[in-house]
């Protein structure tokens, strides 16, 4: 009888516990957070290392050599998502390493709001200004930014590829070229989102559809690839 | 009466939690205005330490900084900084330009900043005045010698700097090389030694050129670097012995320094850790004497953030010194040390204020009578004590 109770509590804490954890590994993914940038940005996605370099004031340019400045939030969830996710920094860690660099001549202190909604409005009138939201936040006026994780190909092995047809009208007039995609990659390895980012649309389309249905192994938490595939109408 | 000062905008901090950066325009540029402060008590249990006297307790631990800076175009930016401070018997409230700098950037990996810049040297040279930055009320003084603060502090000159991102995940590369001029002010530690020695100087100071090179690895928070600092140094003022007063100068035969350095931080948790060793062969007195410095300084160091507010930290710090005058009869080789070893507690009333506790255990002082290392004869006439116990009391703020 007692082994019985101690048995049915342990797993009771167990699966407490197992909430839990589930609950904590959601906590901080970049699902909870969306890049917003002024629509005179010109590209569409922003790798990890960029954006942190970018909102560390290490570089006032993107690599298309558009200017950049970044955006904060002075609190929230959205501002303690993108810390953690794109920083690795607390907030007391930030505000002393933009303090070091202010009080010894090495940067201005970058812009802050309370709120998505001053943050997109800041964004949507200020050039070469890059910011983060929440998910739920409007982005009337701004350019939505994929982020790819660099280490996704590594990261993110691809177990199941499906090719992609070949447009028989594109093809017959040799019409060819890389279409580049931002792929969303969930946790247990389906692809949740893919994105256009650049190439033929035609072929983009075909592209599309033919990696929605690519496997990756599994990952530790959603993750954003960028993926290229080429069209070579001779083969 | 400035302390006071100093106390009133800590109270006004702390009752109201503001934030007085303020931002204006000028000629549609945005103008940004940052400022800091800090106060400080010490008290000794023998030795009178950094020219106070500590032994009766003593508040002359002020300074306070105002920057204004502007960001003109998206590459190029400009902003000065106004500094002020009191430790004792140096600098007391006179103020002087901190930092001026015109700051170029190229690309990521090539910018340009010219002026009158902070030095960059090891991990905290160019950041020790800034108090809300360190967990620590005073930084490890067998590296960030406060009583010599001047010696490296800027350089009017110019920096060439840069971040390199490697391939492959393995890091960044942040580069800086420097030259420029060093202009001590005649009311840092090394002027007030000489003073003993019937010496007056009107002028400090020379060349100064070097770099600083430092590895963001790969593994997540860990930092290394190395630094390095030449100068030709050039001193002159007055000679006043047995009642007769003559011109006098000292310079460098060599003069430089060498730092390595390592910072990991992981999560709550930083660990720092620095050595440095300067070396000086000086002629002395229009080259009728030399003198040869050789000092050496190390320290580790930990903190940890035990709740959102409350931080705690401790280093140990080991200094030792060997100055032989060479043909100066009657002084012999000297040799001394001061090992350190410092505890702290940290309280962050808002991200603006804080208070710091800090409790030194150090052994040695030195050789005060030759160069300055936090002990001075004239405040120790009567001799010092093997042993220091001195307990800091520290409060700061920005805006």
């Amino acid at each position: 009888m007692q082994t019985r109770e101690n048995t049915t509590k342990a797993q009771r804490v167990l699966s407490i516990a197992v909430v839990f954890i589930l609950f904590a590994a959601r906590g901080a993914t970049a699902r909870d957070v969306k890049i917003v940038a002024n629509p005179e940005v010109k590209v569409d996605s922003i790798s990890t290392s960029e954006l942190k370099s970018v909102f560390l004031a290490e570089r006032q340019s993107l690599r298309d050599g558009s200017h950049a400045e970044p955006v904060f939030q002075q609190g929230g969830p959205a501002h303690q998502a993108f810390l953690r996710e794109y920083l690795g920094k607390s907030d007391g860690a930030l505000q002393d390493y933009y303090g070091g660099l202010v009080f010894t001549g090495k940067a201005s202190m970058p812009k802050s709001f309370r709120s998505d909604a001053e943050v997109v409005a800041y964004v949507a009138r200020t050039r070469g200004a890059i910011g983060y939201v929440s998910p739920a936040a409007s982005a009337e006026g701004v350019r939505i930014l994929v982020v790819i994780s660099e280490g996704g190909k590594s990261e993110r092995m691809l177990i199941t590829r499906v090719s992609p047809e070949y447009p028989e009208t594109l093809r017959r007039l040799k019409i060819g070229g890389t279409v580049r995609l931002a792929v969303t990659i969930s946790a247990q390895g389906r692809v949740e989102d893919v994105q256009l980012l650049g190439g033929n649309p035609i072929l983009g389309e075909s592209a599309v559809t033919a990696v929605r249905q690519w496997v990756y192994a599994l990952g530790r938490s959603q993750t954003v690839v960028q993926v290229s595939v080429p069209f070579d109408p001779e083969h | 009466m400035k302390q006071r000062i100093v106390l009133v905008a800590l109270v006004c901090f702390c009752t109201t939690g503001a934030t007085l950066a303020q931002e204006f325009r000028i000629f549609d540029r945005r103008v940004q205005v940052h400022g800091f402060g800090s106060q400080g008590f010490v008290y000794t249990n023998d030795n009178n330490w950094l020219t106070m006297n500590t032994s009766q307790g003593s508040g002359a631990m002020t300074d306070m900084g105002l920057n204004m800076s502007s960001q003109i175009t998206d590459k190029f930016r400009v902003g000065a900084q106004v500094y002020d401070r009191n430790l004792g018997q140096l600098e007391q409230y006179h103020p002087s330009l901190d930092w001026a700098v015109a700051d170029y950037r190229f690309r990521p990996w090539l910018g340009l900043r010219g002026g009158k810049v902070k030095t960059i040297l090891g991990l905290y040279n160019d950041t020790q005045d800034l108090d809300f930055l360190h967990t620590f009320a005073l930084l490890p003084q067998s590296v960030y010698s406060t009583d010599l603060r001047e010696s490296t502090i800027a350089h009017e000159g110019g920096d060439l700097y840069g971040d390199v991102a490697l391939k492959r995940r393995l890091g960044t590369l942040s580069y800086t090389a420097y030259a420029g001029q060093r202009r001590d002010s005649q009311y840092g530690g090394y002027p007030y030694l000489l003073q003993v020695h019937g010496i007056a100087l009107t002028s400090y100071g020379g060349l100064q050129y070097g770099g600083d090179l430092r590895w963001a690895t790969p593994l997540n928070g860990l930092l290394v670097g190395a630094s390095r600092l030449n100068e030709e140094i050039t001193g002159r003022g007055t000679l006043t012995l047995g009642g007769t007063t003559g011109p006098y100068e000292e310079h460098s035969n060599t003069d430089w320094m060498n730092e390595f350095y390592g910072e990991y931080t992981a999560g709550k948790l930083k660990l720092s850790c620095e050595w440095r060793r300067y070396w000086r062969d000086q002629a002395i007195a229009s080259g009728l004497f030399r003198a040869q410095t050789d000092v050496r300084g190390a320290y580790v160091s930990a903190s940890y953030r035990v709740a959102k507010r409350f931080q705690f930290g401790s280093y140990y710090s080991r200094y030792t010194i060997n100055e032989p005058l060479i043909t100066f009869p009657g002084v012999f080789p000297s040799h001394g040390h001061i090992y350190d070893t410092a505890i702290t507690g940290r309280f962050d009333v808002n991200r603006y204020v804080n208070f710091k506790i800090e409790q030194h255990f150090m052994a040695g002082y030195g050789v005060p009578g030759q160069y300055p290392s936090g002990f001075y004869a004239a405040q120790n006439q009567a001799g010092l004590e093997p042993d220091t116990r001195a307990l800091v009391l520290k409060t700061s703020f920005r805006f």
